[in-house]
């Protein structure tokens, strides 16, 4: 056998990927012994609108355009930087429910996720079950803000919209079906024969190895690093309503899968006990002032941590807003978790990654 | 294995799990949000839903055959794209006088064809506008 090397390239399109990112793979007959990733096929240049298009009170509906899987956290992220900046008190009732849309957010995100990681290992099947499950999630969504997709929920100040008693029992009565469905999908991906052969052991990341390249989201939980924003955040009260950190171990393709349906698990049960405890109040509050000064703003988004600054001059037009996405930071991970792995496997490794690259590239 | 048999048994009687649209019709929600609707007799002119819709869908220009409201005075007329508009509902809650003046309905915005020239005939409006507020 000679030590000759070929050069294949996944992406920037391909049969297997969702958005475009292109991935070279070094290979040696079959095995993966070199990656070079690029990213940034989809720029749209948000971040430079933002700081001359348009004001800071319309940023948040700018931001959620980024990415339709996790629109709400953008906004909510945006918007939380400036109801920093412009020190204003949002009330309990209006964090509850921006907390609501935002772990239902999740639960479809990552429902999707698994949907695709179970299509690339060749199950279409459990593809089309997940999918149309998930369309329950849609439907919750679109009852509490009035549309699937672009919420357009969180506004400066608290969100737009209130939930009524019969929304809320509504509501409550699709999350315990899901529920149900998602103790069927954990029995399904533990047990199923042709899954385990795609996903256990393969993709690997090491505990070592997730703190060195500095892992997030999911693909760090599977690793064992427990590493979560929604515990080190005080501006939203996840404590109260019961989130519990989900970490796995082995860091390989069917971990990352467990991670996110106990996170998906652990989401319901956060939702069900808002709808319970939801506080009463008002769910607006006025803000006035223009930003000032600067400021970061944390938060989880589905795929890990989403970091906004946020610089302003007191003028209607804010200075500055950065934005760093979720998989632009995983990047040097992903590229060493493909090394030493079979090029067939790559498509069903980056579906488990649950990589989006809209954000990414902005 | 008896189990994955007896559920594709099953499968073969249950029904699918999309809907035989258009026979059987989704189901839309009284508060889903959809297209803006206004009302020119209880408009107040005060241009705040203007001022608030972040992609600018809606402008009011001059016109020569004013409304008969009087509180029109610089004799404008309320123009809105249902092309631009991103459904955000800020322009009801900017609005003094929601629900009466400008309100958001369940509808679907109609769909444009080359015809139609929605982006040439907003062009216009947009100068008209731009104009407009540079002399005044």
């Amino acid at each position: 056998m000679s030590k000759k090397t070929i050069n294949i390239p996944l992406g920037s399109q391909h049969i297997s990927l969702l958005e475009p990112v292109r991935f070279k793979f070094e290979c040696e007959n079959e095995t993966i012994v070199g990656v070079d990733s690029d990213v940034g096929f989809v720029h749209r240049g948000v971040e430079r609108a933002c700081t001359t298009k348009f004001k800071y009170d319309t940023i948040g509906y700018v931001v959620a355009r980024i990415c339709g899987l996790c629109a709400i956290t953008h906004s909510m992220s945006y918007t939380a930087g400036v109801e920093k900046l412009l020190e204003a008190q949002i009330t309990q009732k209006a964090k509850y429910l921006r907390m609501l849309l935002l772990e239902l957010d999740r639960i479809h995100s990552h429902m999707l996720c698994l949907s695709h990681t179970a299509e690339s290992a060749g199950f279409e099947a459990m593809f089309m079950r997940i999918m149309g499950d998930r369309e329950d999630v849609m439907q919750i969504q679109e009852l509490l803000t009035g549309n699937r997709i672009q919420f357009d929920y969180v506004s400066i100040g608290g969100v737009n919209r209130d939930i009524d008693t019969l929304r809320a029992k509504e509501i409550a009565l699709q999350l315990a079906k899901l529920q149900k469905k998602i103790y069927g999908y954990i029995e399904e991906f533990e047990n199923n024969w042709s899954l385990s052969l795609k996903f256990k052991g393969v993709g690997g990341l090491s505990l070592e190895k997730a703190y060195m390249f500095n892992a997030i989201g999911p693909l760090a939980r599977a690793a064992g690093l427990a590493i979560d924003v929604r515990n080190e955040i005080d501006y939203l009260p996840y404590k109260e309503i019961g989130f519990k950190m989900q970490t796995g171990s082995g860091g390989d393709i069917h971990a990352r899968n467990t991670v996110r349906l106990n996170e998906i698990l652990n989401s319901i049960e956060m939702c069900q006990n808002i709808l319970e405890g939801l506080p009463e109040g008002e769910i607006f509050t006025k803000v006035k002032g223009k930003p000032q000064g600067e400021t970061v703003v944390r938060y989880e988004a589905p795929r890990g941590e989403l970091m906004y600054y946020i610089k302003g001059n007191k003028t209607a037009i804010l200075e500055r807003v950065r934005i760093k996405t979720p998989t632009f930071s995983c990047i040097p991970a992903f590229s060493d978790i493909f090394l030493n792995q079979s090029y067939a496997d790559a498509p069903a490794i980056l579906a488990s990654f649950d990589p989006c690259l809209s954000c990414t590239a902005k | 294995m008896l189990h994955s048999l007896f559920k594709a048994f099953t499968n073969l009687f249950s029904k699918p799990q999309t809907l035989d649209y258009p026979a059987t019709p989704i189901r839309k929600d009284k508060e889903y949000r959809g297209l803006i609707e206004y009302s020119e007799t209880d408009c107040i002119y005060c241009l705040k839903c203007e001022k608030a819709c972040p992609p600018g869908a809606i402008l009011f220009t001059p016109t020569d055959q004013p409304s008969e409201n009087e509180k029109n005075k610089k004799a404008l007329e309320y123009h809105y794209n249902p092309y631009l508009c991103i459904y955000c509902g800020e322009c009801v809650r900017a609005c003094p006088k929601p629900q009466e003046a400008l309100w958001q309905s369940n509808k679907k915005q109609p769909i444009a064809s080359k015809q139609d020239a929605v982006n040439e005939q907003w062009f216009v409006l947009e100068a008209q506008h731009k104009k407009f507020y540079n002399t005044h």
